[in-house]
């Protein structure tokens, strides 16, 4: 069905469709853990764990729904995958790493509401793509949000030193900036398009 | 104090996620059952819909698919999901034209179109963007502008003299620099989309006119 | 661990339940709930409108069912049987859109999927109807939904008529209107939604001073 390359898949969903700024998923977690840079970053890492991984298992249990034909249990199965995944990676850092569980610790359990992460389940399904295919765009999309995130955090350090007014603060403040940023990437569009 | 002392047996809670999948795959099944009819007019309509704009005056149509040995076949059922072509009937029963669906990237995401192809004057008599987001205003325009549209009236779309292939590449140029009759004239500020259409076209009649000439007689006859 | 609602339920009147999501406890204004779907398909009024139906079909009939089992779940599982409900709900309105409108459901695309993550109604079932009776639950879900479609709607109308120069796709200023398409793109949801939450403070600060 299609054969778009492996390249301009990472590069559409890591900048021109960055999920966050050209697609609105994970908004929430990009407007909660985006006040300090060092909590920002780790968020960013723990997604893109549990985004690649969640990814791979999902285009398993698709492949296996169509096999039985019974894609109207897809959106059931995809979210009961997230949750599992979630808890499967946040048990194998504790085990393997502990002290990498204890940077990411609480930001994991935060993961299964974040709609980037069925998301991208979901998209790399109605796209028809590939098993290899999906695995570049799960990887893209999810260093996306993060580039995002670390973005908004590096930007939200430097606006503590600036005099903000009350009415302005908070999430106002930052839905303006994300405009901002998100004015910068539509910059990207076409990129890969061909002249 | 153990934290697991209140928890119930696991017994009883098995039992309860067994109860409660169950109702929810009864009600989902309930819901796939009862829609599963409405969803497959509904998309029918619209695909009759599409094919009615780009070649009126049609009253039947055959899908037709292609068997591994590259021979075609009638396809029954949904043909979606399978590669396919439409061979489109007047009221007579003579064909009328066919039409087939294709996809390529624009500037912002998929693009999905429909074009219409007279296989006697060996000509693409028509395009539609079925589905289309690129940027408003801008690159929106190859799915309404008219005088991009107009490119389709009777694009230049011959077999070379093998038969296996276009004997031109159809493509966009440049608004205003259309010279062949087998160049798209591009919309001005929308040039990536448009160019997206000419590979889309290009692409999508270089696998299926080959095809439908070689069997030009059999689809005429609509078996 | 299983807190009890605060409030005395003999305290409140059905009518709260039902008012309180309108305006005072706006999901989307005043929780900051829901954005991605607030931003994603608010580009036009319609889209809006779909969109909040859907919610609003998931967040009732999900907090009637789960208020009827409340007292059958166990506290440990709980999440994951609100979870398997409401999907069970979204996977209906996905099938009944597409049995609608085709063209609706091509707007809509995956963010009618994406209502199972959508957090207003995983919280206004562990909030709400996990420990209230079925009649005020379907309230609450009812002012709830109703308050995410005015907000909708809110976004919505102002980006088509900035953005396109139409309301519901009537023209409203004639053939002479340059649209600012801006506010169809992505970062005009973003302004669009900033602006909204300004206003909101604003009004908010100045009720706190004369008060």
């Amino acid at each position: 069905m299609n054969d778009v390359s492996l390249g301009f898949i990472f590069l559409d969903a890591l900048l021109i469709n960055n999920f966050v700024l050209a697609v609105f998923l994970g908004i929430c977690p990009f407007i909660g853990v985006s006040a300090k840079f060092s909590t920002a970053w780790r968020m960013g890492v723990s997604v893109i764990f549990v985004i690649t991984v969640s990814s791979v298992l999902a285009y398993g249990a698709n492949a296996l729904l169509v096999a039985l034909n019974a894609q109207y249990l897809r959106i059931i199965t995809f979210i009961v995958i997230i949750a599992s995944t979630v808890q499967l990676v946040e048990m194998f850092i504790k085990k393997s790493s502990p002290a990498l569980f204890r940077a990411l610790g609480i930001y994991l359990p935060l993961i299964t509401t974040n709609c980037a992460v069925l998301g991208v389940a979901l998209f790399q399904t109605a796209r028809e793509y590939s098993f290899a295919q999906s695995v570049v765009y799960a990887i893209g999309s999810s260093g996306g949000f993060c580039l995002a995130l670390v973005l908004m955090a590096a930007i939200r350090e430097r606006l503590e030193l600036s005099d903000v007014p009350p009415t302005a603060q908070g999430t106002a403040l930052v839905l303006m900036l994300a405009g901002l940023l998100s004015l910068a990437f539509m910059g990207f569009a076409g990129m890969g398009g061909g002249s | 104090m153990n934290p697991r002392a209140d928890l119930p047996p696991s017994g009883r809670l098995i039992r309860l996620m067994a109860v409660v999948s169950l109702l929810c795959g009864v009600i989902i099944v309930a819901a796939h059952k009862t829609t599963l009819e409405p969803i497959r007019r509904n998309q029918a309509a619209i695909s009759r819909e599409n094919v009615a704009l780009l070649l009126p005056g049609a009253s039947r149509q055959i899908a037709y698919g292609l068997t591994p040995a590259g021979e075609i076949e009638i396809l029954t059922g949904d043909p979606a999901g399978r590669e396919h072509f439409l061979a489109v009937y007047d009221q007579a029963g003579s064909l009328r034209g066919i039409v087939w669906e294709a996809a390529e990237r624009g500037y912002a995401d998929l693009i999905r179109g429909m074009f219409a192809y007279d296989p006697e004057g060996q000509k693409v008599t028509g395009f539609r963007a079925v589905e289309l987001k690129e940027t408003p205003g801008l690159g929106d325009k190859i799915g309404t502008d008219p005088g991009f549209l107009a490119n389709f009236r009777a694009l230049d779309a011959r077999l070379n003299q093998v038969g296996d292939g276009l004997a031109n590449a159809i493509r966009a140029v440049k608004h205003g620099t259309k010279k062949n009759e087998w160049e798209i004239d591009a919309v001005s500020g929308a040039t990536v989309s448009s160019r997206a259409v000419g590979r889309m076209l290009d692409r999508s009649a270089r696998r299926w006119t080959p095809v439908i000439q070689r069997h030009l007689d059999r689809v005429r006859k609509g078996h | 661990m299983h807190v009890h609602a605060t409030i005395d339920p003999q305290d409140t009147v059905n009518q709260d339940a039902f008012l309180d999501g309108l305006w005072k406890q706006n999901p989307v204004f005043v929780q900051v709930l829901g954005t991605c779907p607030t931003l994603a398909v608010t580009n036009s009024v319609s889209n809006a409108l779909a969109m909040g139906a859907a919610t609003l079909f998931v967040l009732v009939c999900s907090n009637v069912l789960i208020s009827l089992v409340r007292k059958l779940v166990p506290k440990q599982v709980r999440i994951a049987t609100y979870i398997l409900i409401i999907a069970t709900f979204v996977t209906v309105v996905d099938y009944v859109i597409k049995a609608a409108s085709i063209t609706v459901y091509k707007a809509l695309g995956p963010f009618i999927a994406l209502i199972v993550v959508n957090c207003i109604i995983l919280g206004r079932a562990e909030a709400y109807a996990s420990r209230n009776p079925v009649g005020r639950s379907a309230l609450d879900g009812l002012g709830m939904g109703i308050g995410f479609i005015i907000a909708l709607l809110c976004l919505g109308g102002v980006r088509e008529i900035l953005g396109a120069g139409t309301f519901l796709g009537y023209p409203l200023f004639g053939p002479g209107y340059q649209p600012w398409v801006l506010f169809l793109l992505p970062p005009g949801g973003f302004f669009t939604l900033g602006a909204w939450l300004l206003a909101f403070n604003a009004w908010k600060r100045r009720k706190e001073k004369t008060a």
